[in-house]
């Protein structure tokens, strides 16, 4: 067993031999997390609730994105949509895992960002795939004037599974809350077809209560049945180091985007 | 074999593509997925974790029995080797944390070291004609693996920016215990092994504590209600074993020790073995 003693060489380095799984090394780790980009702010295009309606709702939104690029740079996160619904039920039904359905889907919202990207481009956005965010990113903002990318996270086939179920915990909101918590971002802004966050579904409960400002973990332990972002935003919400709170907002609404943009107290938003 | 698993199921099903139209709120789309059937898309694959700093970091003492074992077994077992990062990621984790640099940013770096060792296993394996694969060439695997019967892959999983924080502190939470159990996961593999540098799971850490004692066979709850400060493997791939569809068991073994990975792919119970809540046989 001299094999077992001659152990290896270890560089030196606060954490070396250290078990990276001790709760007590863990410990140590905190600290002060820096902003590479605390001028950015993450825009979230929903799928279903901006992208599937088309022209009508997409255009009016675009238009408020430029009109704002001269005071506020963006970067904009796109969602799947309605397609991934239905290459989820395919490949359910084909009895593929997690991990396949994420990479199908990723290429859903893919097309989405896409598109948005074309329409943008004469204003100087560019599409950036998952690779080249995490390369050249701050080049692309210092040479263009914006930047699309694929809201949902290159997890692909490993992807976690779910609590319950098969299908994918980590779509396009948790894709782009990421971005924003790992550049530091001014602020992330879910832009979707609700005026933010109700008690129940708005589209099928006109009673529904509206929620202007909620905590992350009061809005878990009120286990709403449909929630307009990813579950999954609120868990990493609760584990923030910069990124402390989102904004949702109705994009459909004229006016909405600019508002928040600029600080204002619109939508709903969801703290830490 | 795959008109099996429809005919054995006599509940009405929808149509295909139809399913998720059907829910009316999020919680009732996710309960829907849980009866889909599971197919395993390579089912005799063995995925076999080589650590880093219990194996590679210790260079030719380790390394080149490993290879010769793996080797010896081409010829009966598949497997997709996936590679830890060691002291390098260590090094580099604690320069990172002292400039302020968030996990995302330590993912990608981290990503660097497990990518050098396998790199390095690869060099090793080259001349078997054994490849090595980046997550983006992963539809090449299945044809890799019928003709040379191995591929060697870095073990993080290609999260890169968007790793998620841990609940504590700033090392990345998903490392390359987790990128390998989540391979193993989705292919529904036979098999998930860890080579490490200990005979398996302890109460405490042998290196540190010569009382510790060994555990051979347990199950996720048990291990976590001992809610040991340190623990044989991430704690995502615990998280992630209490729920997966394919793998029920994880298997450890000391791969200082010849022929414990041998012993583990013939399915004998060598190390230690970490069972799904309810899988205890």
């Amino acid at each position: 067993m001299t094999l077992q003693n001659s152990s290896a060489y270890h560089m030196q380095s606060s954490l070396m031999r250290e078990s990276l799984v001790d709760k007590h090394v863990i410990a140590r780790t905190e600290g002060q997390v820096f902003s590479i980009l605390p001028d950015v702010n993450v825009i979230q295009i929903g799928g279903r609730s901006i992208m599937d309606r088309g022209r009508s709702a997409l255009l009016p939104l675009l238009e408020e994105i430029v009109a704002n690029q001269s005071q506020h740079r963006m970067i904009i996160g796109v969602g799947a949509g309605v397609r991934s619904r239905h290459i989820f039920s395919v490949g359910l039904d084909l009895g593929l895992p997690t991990g396949a359905l994420a990479a199908l889907s990723a290429k859903d919202s893919a097309q989405n960002a896409y598109m948005v990207s074309c329409l943008l481009a004469q204003h100087g956005f560019v599409y950036l795939e998952a690779p080249f965010v995490v390369q050249l990113l701050p080049a692309m903002l210092a040479a263009a004037r914006g930047a699309v990318f694929n809201g949902i996270p290159p997890y692909s086939l490993w992807e976690h599974p779910p609590m319950v179920g098969k299908l994918p915990p980590h779509g396009s909101d948790a894709g782009s809350y990421l971005v924003g918590e790992v550049f530091g971002a001014r602020n992330v802004i879910f832009v979707k077809d609700v005026d933010g966050l109700y008690s129940t579904d708005p589209h099928v409960n006109p009673d529904a209560e509206f929620i202007a400002d909620i905590g992350a973990q009061e809005l878990i332990d009120r286990k709403l049945p449909t929630l307009p972002v990813e579950p999954s935003v609120l868990e990493l919400l609760m584990k923030a180091k910069l990124m402390k709170q989102i904004r949702i907002v109705n994009g459909l609404t004229p006016g909405n985007l600019t508002r928040a943009l600029a600080g204002e107290s619109v939508g709903t938003v969801i703290r830490q | 074999m795959m008109a099996d698993a429809t005919q054995d199921d006599n509940t009405p099903r929808p149509r295909p593509g139809e399913q998720l139209f059907h829910s009316l709120s999020d919680a009732e789309l996710e309960k829907s997925s849980e009866a889909a059937l599971d197919f395993a898309i390579l089912p005799w694959v063995n995925v076999v974790k080589i650590g880093g700093q219990s194996i590679m970091d210790r260079g030719r003492a380790a390394v080149y029995p490993l290879v010769s074992e793996i080797v010896a077994n081409l010829d009966k077992y598949k497997m997709i080797l996936g590679t830890g990062a060691g002291t390098r990621a260590r090094h580099i984790y604690s320069l990172a944390i002292d400039l302020g640099l968030p996990t995302g940013v330590l993912t990608v770096l981290a990503t660097a070291v497990a990518w050098q060792n396998a790199q390095m296993l690869h060099y090793l394996l080259a001349q078997y004609g054994i490849p090595f694969v980046e997550p983006e060439g992963f539809g090449t695997l299945p044809n890799y693996l019928m003709e040379r019967n191995a591929v060697v892959c870095q073990g993080m999983p290609p999260y890169k920016l968007w790793e998620p924080n841990p609940a504590t502190g700033r090392i990345p939470p998903q490392r390359t215990d987790t990128g390998c159990f989540l391979m193993a996961e989705v292919f529904g593999a036979r098999k998930m092994i860890y080579v490490k540098d200990e005979d398996g799971l302890y109460s405490a850490d042998p290196k540190k504590d010569p009382s510790a004692k060994y555990i051979p066979r347990i199950c996720v709850d048990e291990l976590l209600a001992l809610d040991l400060d340190d623990l044989i493997v991430e704690r995502a791939v615990l998280e992630f074993l209490a729920r997966a569809r394919n793998i029920h068991e994880i298997q450890f073994v000391n791969g200082l020790v010849p022929g414990q990975l041998t012993a583990a792919l013939n399915g004998e119970p060598v190390g230690t073995i970490i069972y799904k809540n309810g899988h205890a046989r």
